[in-house]
């Protein structure tokens, strides 16, 4: 890559926007051009500038109460008519607002047959989620395979950065959620990246961290509210799963590493989390 | 449960029996369009109104001006109300968001405060000299007042796309969504916004000195 295709694709590295490859490319050609570095260097100081220091105006209070009141006006020109005409039927018949009530009652056995029935379904397709120890091992088996898969395959990260602001973006647009992303380079855990991967049938954030030779990836997705908050640790095959969770994400920590590394790595993370 | 059921039933038909014609017809007048309407109204604000603070902050840093920027995102909310029924995609925020960003351009051309042809042509790479060093932006990065005058001197275009990326952190897609322009655009027209803000930066750490 040279330099002109560097400085017209920086903005796109810089935004989390390119494939994998090319960003690969944009990294190599800033490790060694020095002017290219420097331009990045600017443009990223000058990003961070504006998304800690630009005023983001909010809207007033008075402005929502303004709009709602707007709107019901425009929506209810009927509502008012509507009313009207209720006033004008319990005035000329005083047994009306009997009758609307209760040709209603079977409809409310209805419904209450129908949430019962709903309650049922959801019930028992909630069921088989449940965390069973079954399926914990299914999961860790998950775990382990794709975190060989991510050093296996030359695919660790799908955005490699140690920038966390560069690879949470990244992450955000990709997801329905927003995981923490969080790099504890100080706490000898550098972030290196952040991938996409697929499991417990949803896509989930994994974020890649280092650690002397060894890489740890971590993997968040959204908590459900039913799902076991005590941390566990599983060994399998010579490597170290940790499991932990907060209010907002479950995470799970997978490495070579030995399981006193990983401990101290989920402190270093839950700190930081819960300092931002 | 089922007999319960049935009696009661049995009781209520019984009792409304001379009049249920005229029930009937008052129940459908009543309850049907207000119904719909307020249903729809209510699916509106709870899709929209979560949106309210991007909506003014866009408005806010288009028009630079706050009783503009107000007037404007409640005609936006008017017309998105109003097209609401045509909206059936699921990004509320960038639907919205364009609605805004159409309705402060109405306005601003109005007032003459915008010429969207001058702005496009000028150049922008001839001021390399210019550009401040990392150093010295981060050094200001925390200069919110600094920040803010650079900003407000971008074209009209390069402050939008700035703040939609920055602040709204909308992706290169979103924001070619409502800007009408191709993913590879936005990334050119941004690196154009940054380059020319670097500039107005530098300028500005200059008069500080």
């Amino acid at each position: 890559m040279n330099c002109e295709e560097a400085i017209k694709l920086m903005d796109g590295y810089l935004d989390g926007e390119l494939d994998p490859m090319t960003s690969q490319r944009i990294e190599e050609h800033l490790r060694d051009c020095h002017k290219c570095e420097q331009a990045y260097e600017t443009h990223t100081a000058l990003a961070h500038a504006i998304s800690r220091a630009a005023p983001y105006y909010k809207a007033p209070t008075e402005l929502r109460q303004r709009i709602q009141s707007s709107l019901r006006a425009t929506a209810g020109l009927r509502d008012s008519r509507g009313a009207a005409r209720e006033n004008h039927t319990l005035l000329t018949s005083p047994r009306a607002e009997r009758r609307f009530v209760l040709p209603q009652t079977p409809w409310n056995w209805l419904a209450l047959a129908a949430a019962i029935i709903l309650a049922a379904i959801i019930g028992s397709s909630f069921l088989p989620r449940l965390r069973t120890p079954a399926s914990d091992q299914f999961l860790a088996t998950q775990l382990i395979a794709s975190h060989v898969r991510s050093l296996m395959a030359n695919h660790l990260t799908d955005v490699a950065s140690s920038d966390q602001h560069t690879v949470k973006p990244w992450l955000d647009t990709k997801l329905d959620f927003a995981p923490p992303v969080i790099d504890l380079s100080s706490e000898g855990f550098p972030l290196i990246g952040g991938r996409l991967d697929y499991l417990d049938n949803r896509p989930v954030a994994a974020l890649v961290y280092g650690h002397r030779k060894h890489f740890i990836n971590l993997f968040v997705w959204p908590a459900a509210p039913d799902e076991a908050k005590a941390p566990k640790t599983i060994t399998r095959q010579g490597y170290q799963l940790l499991h932990w969770a907060d209010p907002d994400f479950n995470y799970w920590a997978v490495s070579d590493v030995n399981v006193n590394d990983l401990q101290l790595f989920k402190q270093q993370f839950e700190t930081r989390t819960a300092r931002h | 449960m089922a007999l319960q059921l049935k009696t009661e039933h049995a009781s209520d038909t019984q009792d409304l029996e001379p009049h249920q014609k005229v029930v009937k017809f008052v129940v459908l007048k009543k309850s049907e369009p207000d119904h719909a309407e307020r249903a729809e109204l209510a699916s509106f604000e709870e899709t929209m109104l979560p949106h309210l603070d991007a909506a003014h902050n866009l408005a806010r840093w288009l028009l630079r001006n706050e009783q503009d920027a107000q007037d404007v995102v409640q005609e936006a909310y008017l017309r998105a109300f109003k097209s609401f029924s045509g909206f059936h995609g699921s990004n509320g925020r960038a639907w919205l968001l364009t609605i805004v960003r159409n309705t402060s351009y109405t306005l601003l051309k109005k007032n003459r405060a915008v010429d969207l042809s001058t702005t496009f042509d000028e150049e922008i790479h001839a001021s390399d000299h210019e550009s401040a060093s990392p150093a010295a932006i981060l050094e200001h990065a925390e200069d919110a007042e600094l920040i803010r005058n650079a900003m407000d001197q971008l074209p009209t275009e390069f402050r939008e796309i700035v703040i939609l990326r920055h602040q709204q952190d909308l992706s290169y897609k979103e924001i070619g969504e409502i800007l009408r322009i191709p993913p590879g655009t936005v990334m050119s027209r941004l690196a154009r916004a940054r380059g020319k803000l670097k500039e107005y930066f530098a300028a500005q750490i200059g008069k500080e000195k």
